[in-house]
């Protein structure tokens, strides 16, 4: 991924130098400012005129494929997709590198924390790192432009989760996030596989880094991330592996260690002595004896080769940008494809993005509480620099980043998340009038963009400009749902607009957040 | 098919998402800082006791009106945990003595988020065991108020949990509108979740439904019945607002509440000194709980952890330092109370690696698995909360 490395530059350097007046430090909120202005003018900002969804009855198509392939439009974003054409819009998506991504380098580029190695970063609080890793991950979601690879950097964590709270993991996710997760996320599946085997965060949290044999160890393995190697990463629970491939995957796998102490500390090594060297068969495939640290390579091709291990992420890719129980069609062509390009992400999901399953499924995925807090956020054109308190709501919301527990990952069914619509109301009432602390929005400034935007909109045949409230709850709607209200939608918040008797400002933004509340909003 | 029936089939297969409140809740009371058990749940006819607390230990029974609340020949209560002898005597209270765990390093921090995580030393945890509870019972999936907790943060006792919330009160509960009427907004949310617009209708009136409810019982405070007085502090309030949700039926089935002070290394004091005073406040504040909730029709169930006991011995400054093992309380209609549980063989001492302190007999996760499984029901205890935990029944379901 040539989206620079977090270490920090000298170039970065001389610019936040430049904005912080000299003072160096991070967090300033003087420096936060500036970042924010300089945002502004590079486009994290409200324009002129947003284009709106088309008035007609069903989902705009490149609202949904925005809604999917990214967190949501940002206002205007829409004719991004509509100027360039649908599938050219996703092969530009496919090739971060060549995105220009300055403006959000600027606001999630300044921690620290994350460009460390993982043996240095023992030397930081333990909230420093969340904080800043959290932080990152948030602003990254909201302000890249390169929101499919954000997306799929959000998919590959929850595939392959590591629980920042469970032991030591927390010094080494930021590595993890760094070198296995982004830099493979549109990468080869193979490729992300083999660095996740023996990355440092994930030897310590599935107890690879126990997994040993040899005289003081007996000949006992630590079978856990074989276990889930083949069960989660791979092959898929019914992927038609035995308990005698995850023992032998799991004695292929000894060996593998990173040191907790000295001047070795956070670095991972091979340990002859505590590898078994034998022969091992693992899916019916042999590993031939004494290949040492070259078996781990051998067993990775094995197993991400496998027709189960395709069709698994075929899966898991189909439920995620399609519906909770994609069509099995739909899977066999990504598998196919997979299989065909030796496991190549962009070109699955470019089969998946181009199919006819996926653009008529708008509407079918609810959304998870990271990406309803990221959308709305991105449809106000808010401007943030992530601090406690928004994170603080998604924790409410059950998905604080990087927290799940148990390594399947945040689940992507709709029923667990069910409990927080109360907080989700809370938020989008708190973001609309200014309520969530740092996090500013213009909801005077967007009902005025999207009003310029209706009056020389050449698909409204209704170009009346009276402002009355039907209008705007048109506006509201097509603009965060990509539609216009249903008849339900426009009476229940018409009678509620004349019961409310408030004064014009602050009644649009209570329409504004309430349409963000509706379940309009939270299915995508 | 019909797009809608897509839809619904693909966004939710085909669970129903109505439920009837649970009839079941667990509070669990966290001790924090390693609670003196031993001075609440005394074996006053122990000489041990006696010799190794030359000013602390308490009275025995009779002595005084400050002297320990006899329950039989071997056992006494903390006189100021007179509120809870009526619960005690009527079968509804019980305590498991020696139990811990297997924590060396005599750390707060470390046992506390042990315990919380309910595993053993060394082991990793995959959220915290009330959590993997929530997430491993049987029923209908939970619902907005299924767990939470009370203070700014969730403990880790609830990590993992399929939701759960932080709430200081009732207040918290409300739909915050920047002006208008929440009533309407209400109204206008409870209108457009029955639209077929991403069949979201059940858990949106559900929602609707609790605020209506936590908003009514906010407006017309019910005062605790006749003769029931909450502390008059947080932990007091805390313990109130939980009974207020149990008997508003908003499925509360886990609630957490913390108390503090515990840690008393200088000058424990007697009766009426530090540690007397946490008991005091524990001790009126469960009665109140309990006899508050005792006519709704819920099974409340309560269960009083800390992280480590005390030593046995007081130290030269009056108090006593990390120890090891303590007593357990359960309370509620499902337990098998008026009894002093588990496998005592008098004022003994651990001797392990870390500090010293009463002798382990019980597993603290096999105590809860128990609680778990007989009073609150979950049957997948052993596999999903606590595996590889051998249970031992003490007796308390």
């Amino acid at each position: 991924m040539a989206e620079p490395a977090h270490a920090p530059s000298t170039r970065r350097r001389r610019v936040l130098q430049g904005l912080a007046g000299g003072a160096g430090a991070l967090c300033l909120t003087g420096c936060e400012r500036a970042i924010s202005g300089l945002g502004r003018m590079a486009g994290q900002s409200l324009p002129e005129q947003p284009s709106l969804a088309a008035t007609g009855e069903d989902f705009d198509p490149a609202y949904h494929l925005l809604n999917r392939a990214a967190f949501g439009p940002w206002p205007g974003q829409v004719d991004d997709v509509r100027q360039r054409g649908w599938e050219s819009w996703i092969d530009w998506q496919l090739k971060p590198d060549a995105i220009e991504d300055r403006a959000c380098d600027l606001r999630a580029r300044r921690f620290e924390s994350l460009a460390l190695a993982p043996g240095n970063a023992f030397e930081l609080k333990r909230e420093v790192i969340r904080e800043e890793l959290i932080r990152h991950t948030l602003l990254r979601a909201v302000y890249s432009r390169r929101q499919l690879f954000e997306v799929m950097v959000g998919f590959w964590t929850d595939h392959l989760n590591i629980d920042l709270e469970k032991g030591d993991c927390i010094y080494l996710k930021p590595h993890d996030d760094r070198e296995v997760i982004r830099k493979h996320a549109l990468g080869r599946f193979r490729d992300l596989i083999r660095a996740s085997v023996t990355s440092p965060a994930m030897l310590m949290y599935l107890d690879g880094n126990e997994n040993r044999v040899g005289d003081e160890h007996g000949d006992v393995p630590n079978e856990n991330y074989a276990r889930e190697l083949l069960e989660l990463h791979t092959l898929g629970v019914d992927g038609g592996y035995t308990q005698d491939d995850v023992m032998a995957a799991a004695r292929c796998l000894t060996g593998w260690h990173f040191s907790m102490q000295g001047w070795r500390r956070g670095r991972v090594r091979f340990e002859p002595r505590w590898h078994d060297s034998n022969e091992q068969v693992v899916l019916g495939t042999t590993i031939p004896a004494g290949l040492g640290p070259m078996a781990v390579d051998r067993l990775v091709d094995i197993v991400c080769s496998h027709p189960a291990t395709a069709r698994h992420i075929s899966w898991k890719l189909a439920r995620r940008f399609v519906a909770p129980e994609p069509p099995e069609r739909l899977i066999d062509r990504l598998a196919a494809e997979f299989t065909r390009t030796d496991g190549d992400i962009r070109s699955v999901l470019r089969v998946l993005l181009l199919s006819s399953e996926f653009r008529l499924s708008a509407g079918m995925r609810f959304r998870r509480p990271f990406e309803f807090i990221v959308a709305s956020l991105r449809a106000m054109a808010a401007d943030t620099h992530a601090h406690a308190p928004l994170i603080e709501y998604l924790t409410r919301m059950g998905q604080g980043p990087f927290q799940h527990p148990t390594p399947d990952g945040y689940p992507d069914e709709a029923g667990p998340w069910m409990g927080g619509l109360l907080w989700r109301w809370n938020f989008a009432l708190a973001l609309v009038s200014g309520g969530v602390p740092d996090v500013r929005v213009d909801p005077a400034g967007l009902t005025r963009a999207l009003r310029r935007s209706a009056s020389g909109d050449d698909t409204q045949t209704d170009t009346d400009m009276d402002t009355g409230p039907t209008e705007e709850l048109d506006l509201f709607f097509r603009h965060f749902t990509g539609r216009p209200p249903t008849d339900g939608e426009r009476e229940a918040l018409r009678d509620y607009r004349a019961a409310a008797r408030l004064g014009e400002g602050r009644a649009l933004e209570e329409l504004m957040g309430l349409v963000i509340a509706s379940p309009g909003f939270q299915v995508c | 098919m019909t797009r809608r029936g897509w839809i619904s089939q693909l966004l939710f297969g085909s669970s129903a998402m109505l439920r009837a409140p649970e009839s079941r809740t667990l509070v669990c009371v966290f001790l924090r800082g390693g609670a003196d058990t031993l001075n609440m749940v005394t074996p006053f006819a122990d000489d041990r006791y006696h010799r190794l607390r030359p000013t602390l230990a308490l009275k025995p029974p009779g002595a005084d009106s400050d002297a320990l609340l006899k329950i039989d020949d071997s056992w006494g209560l903390h006189p100021r945990m007179e509120p809870l002898l009526p619960l005690y005597h009527e079968g509804r209270m019980a305590v498991v003595q020696g139990v811990g765990n297997d924590n060396p390093t005599g750390s707060h921090f470390e046992c506390q988020d042990q315990v919380e995580r309910g595993i053993a030393y060394g082991e990793a945890a995959g959220g915290g065991w009330l959590g993997r509870h929530l997430r491993s019972r049987n029923g209908p999936p939970p619902g907005p108020l299924s767990a939470i907790s009370i203070g700014a943060t969730l403990p880790e006792l609830l990590r993992g949990a399929p939701s759960a919330s932080a709430l200081r009160s009732l207040e918290d509960i409300d739909i915050r509108t920047p002006v208008g009427d929440p009533e309407l907004a209400a109204d206008a949310l409870s209108r457009l979740y029955q639209l077929p617009v991403g069949l979201l209708g059940e858990q949106g009136r559900a929602t609707v439904e609790l605020f209506r409810r936590v908003k009514a019982l906010r407006e017309s405070p019910t005062p605790p019945g006749p003769g029931i007085e909450y502390p008059d502090d947080g932990f007091g309030a805390g313990l109130h607002e939980i009974a207020r949700l149990i008997k508003a039926n908003v499925g509360l089935e886990v609630a957490c509440i913390d108390l503090g002070g515990w840690d008393t290394h200088f000058v424990q004091g007697g009766v009426d000194g530090l540690h007397g005073r946490r008991v005091d406040l524990l001790s009126r504040g469960l009665a109140a709980l309990h006899r508050d909730t005792a006519g709704s029709g819920h099974q409340v169930t309560t269960v009083v952890i800390t992280e480590f006991g005390r030593r046995l011995y007081e130290n030269g400054s009056r108090g006593t330092d990390h120890g090891r093992g303590f007593a357990l309380l359960a309370l509620g209609d499902g337990i098998r109370g008026g009894r002093v549980l588990g496998d005592w063989t008098g004022v003994e001492e651990e001797q392990p690696p870390g500090p010293t302190g009463l002798r382990i007999a019980h597993d603290y996760r096999s105590v809860l698995a128990e609680l778990l499984r007989g009073v609150i029901g979950n049957e997948r205890v052993e596999r999903d909360v606590f595996p590889g935990v051998a249970l031992q029944p003490v007796g308390l379901a």
